[in-house]
């Protein structure tokens, strides 16, 4: 297993860099059943629970399908494996879990941080599972559940580099997603900096190993996922910029979703399929432990 | 809708700015790479009217998004320092001034050839009477088609910013805004209403040089 999450890896890192050896890769032969089947210990698949038409459960199960917005280019979270096609990581594992539940097929698309909110209020997406941090502007927008994943915002840059903390970014052109929560805070933490908003963090890492900015900063496991493909960069040591709970998003005012999601979240958290699933996208990089996050949505945004 | 712009007019005004700049640079690149390969294509050897051909063909068969992956990431990678502003304008212009270059040459062609021949036999050089009889013409002729190309021109300016040269231009600012506002409607509104501020500039400036220098044939 362990070996051929490392071909996986060497896949994306071919695909990033617009190589065309990513055929190199090609020995997976776990392609049967999607490539994201091996969530282990997954329950025997029982007869899901029939949810009354009117729910988006119901509607849900009467398509057949979920439509789930995830990222295509964040290892280890949501990301394409050039030699299946499928897309993979951990926001999948638990999607796929959201899907099992309903007994319904899972259906990514691509949600750039840009769109995801704009895919939840339009409909686009049934849910959400894109490295999305709960925060309160976003609350008054969609529907998160509970946080089911914390990052911290931490700064990256070439192994070498003279950035020691957010302070020495001033001056420095520093990279991350237009839409994403960063784009405020280093407007904050570094007013002197000069930030370069681009669509997808492949476009950072492209930009940081060529010299075309000094810095990325973004959520720590994003930022691990560069250093995985590109051992030339470094994280920043140092106090975390910002702390990051990741929610599942979906459309405002649907309580009865947010409920079942938060019920599969839980049984997903208590049942070691998060564990599993940390273990296999992350732990086994960073050789860090971690437990799932108890935090409820009240805890991270309070209700005023 | 008006809240919008005015509680965010400093980064709207910045956006104006910043693509007025780049398609300021760009349009001088466009209009000198434009002219030099017209000239290269009403030359009177094979090789420099084939040379012109390629140009031209090559950058206006290429979508401007490709050849800004290229123009950026593409030149750092060789080792290349380049700012964005650099890449952008490059960019904008070269795609541009394939245009430019087919205009001019329909220009040239609408001079008659007699003017070549009398040039030529008071003893003033090729490029002399292409400098100083023929160009002078020729755009003249195609101040219309100019100002179309200019406004294209403004408009593709959105893809730079769109792109991994991401500059700070109207289109970046405008979704920065809607990020941070879910005003989607409105944020883009004003966006379109800071394009045409400079489109509709560029349609007056060249409807007074047509008016003005314009030759009617």
């Amino acid at each position: 297993m362990q070996h051929h999450t490392r071909h996986r890896w060497g896949a994306v890192l071919a695909a990033l860099t617009l190589a065309v050896g990513a055929s190199a890769c090609g020995e997976d032969e776990e392609k049967a059943g999607g490539g994201t089947a091996s969530t282990p210990p997954a329950e025997s698949s029982a007869p899901a629970e029939k949810f009354p038409a009117d729910t988006t459960m119901g509607k849900i199960q009467k398509k057949g399908e979920i439509t789930i917005g995830v990222k295509y280019d964040v290892p280890p979270f949501g990301f394409k494996n050039t030699s299946t096609g499928e897309i993979e990581g951990f926001d999948i594992d638990f999607g796929k879990a959201v899907a099992d539940a309903l007994g319904v097929k899972p259906k990514y698309i691509e949600a750039i941080s840009d769109n995801r909110i704009p895919f939840i209020t339009e409909g686009t997406a049934d849910l959400i599972l894109s490295t999305m941090t709960i925060n309160e502007e976003r609350v008054m927008e969609i529907n998160f559940t509970d946080p089911y994943f914390i990052a911290k915002g931490r700064i990256l840059q070439k192994k070498g580099g003279d950035v020691g903390g957010v302070e020495d970014l001033a001056g420095k052109r520093v990279c991350t997603a237009l839409g994403s929560t960063y784009e405020e805070t280093l407007k904050k933490e570094a007013p002197k900096a000069e930030l370069r908003l681009v669509d997808t963090y492949s476009e950072c890492l492209e930009l940081v190993q060529n010299g075309g900015v000094d810095a990325v900063s973004t959520d720590d496991v994003i930022l691990t996922g560069m250093i995985i493909q590109d051992d030339s960069l470094e994280l920043v040591k140092g106090e975390e910029l910002t702390v990051e709970p990741y929610g599942g998003g979906l459309k405002k005012g649907d309580e009865a979703f947010t409920e079942f999601l938060n019920g599969v979240l839980d049984k997903y958290k208590s049942d070691g399929r998060w564990k599993a699933a940390y273990e296999k996208w992350l732990g086994q990089y960073t050789g860090e432990d971690a437990e799932p996050p108890t935090e409820t949505l009240e805890d991270v945004v309070p209700k005023s | 809708m008006i809240n919008v712009l005015t509680e965010n007019l400093d980064d709207f005004a910045a956006g104006l700015w910043v693509t007025t700049r780049l398609v300021a640079g760009s349009f001088v690149v466009a209009l000198v790479l434009g002219t030099l390969v017209a000239a290269l294509r009403v030359a009177d050897t094979r090789t420099l009217r084939r040379l012109g051909t390629v140009y031209v063909e090559i950058f206006r068969n290429v979508p401007l998004l490709v050849l800004l992956f290229i123009a950026f990431p593409g030149v750092l990678r060789g080792g290349v320092e380049i700012s964005p502003w650099t890449a952008g304008i490059i960019a904008l212009g070269v795609y541009t001034s394939a245009y430019v270059a087919e205009v001019l040459r329909s220009g040239v062609a609408a001079v008659s050839a007699g003017q070549l021949e009398a040039g030529l036999s008071l003893g003033l050089t090729r490029l002399a009477v292409l400098r100083r009889i023929v160009l002078p013409q020729a755009f003249r002729t195609v101040i219309g088609p100019l100002g179309s190309i200019t406004i294209a021109m403004v408009k593709n300016s959105a893809i730079v910013g769109a792109s991994i040269v991401a500059l700070p231009d109207i289109l970046k600012e405008a979704r920065i805004v809607n990020s941070n506002t879910f005003q989607t409607t409105e944020a883009f509104f004003w966006a379109a209403v800071c394009y045409l501020l400079i489109t509709v500039t560029v349609t007056v400036v060249f409807r007074g040089l047509e008016t003005r220098y314009a030759i009617r044939r």
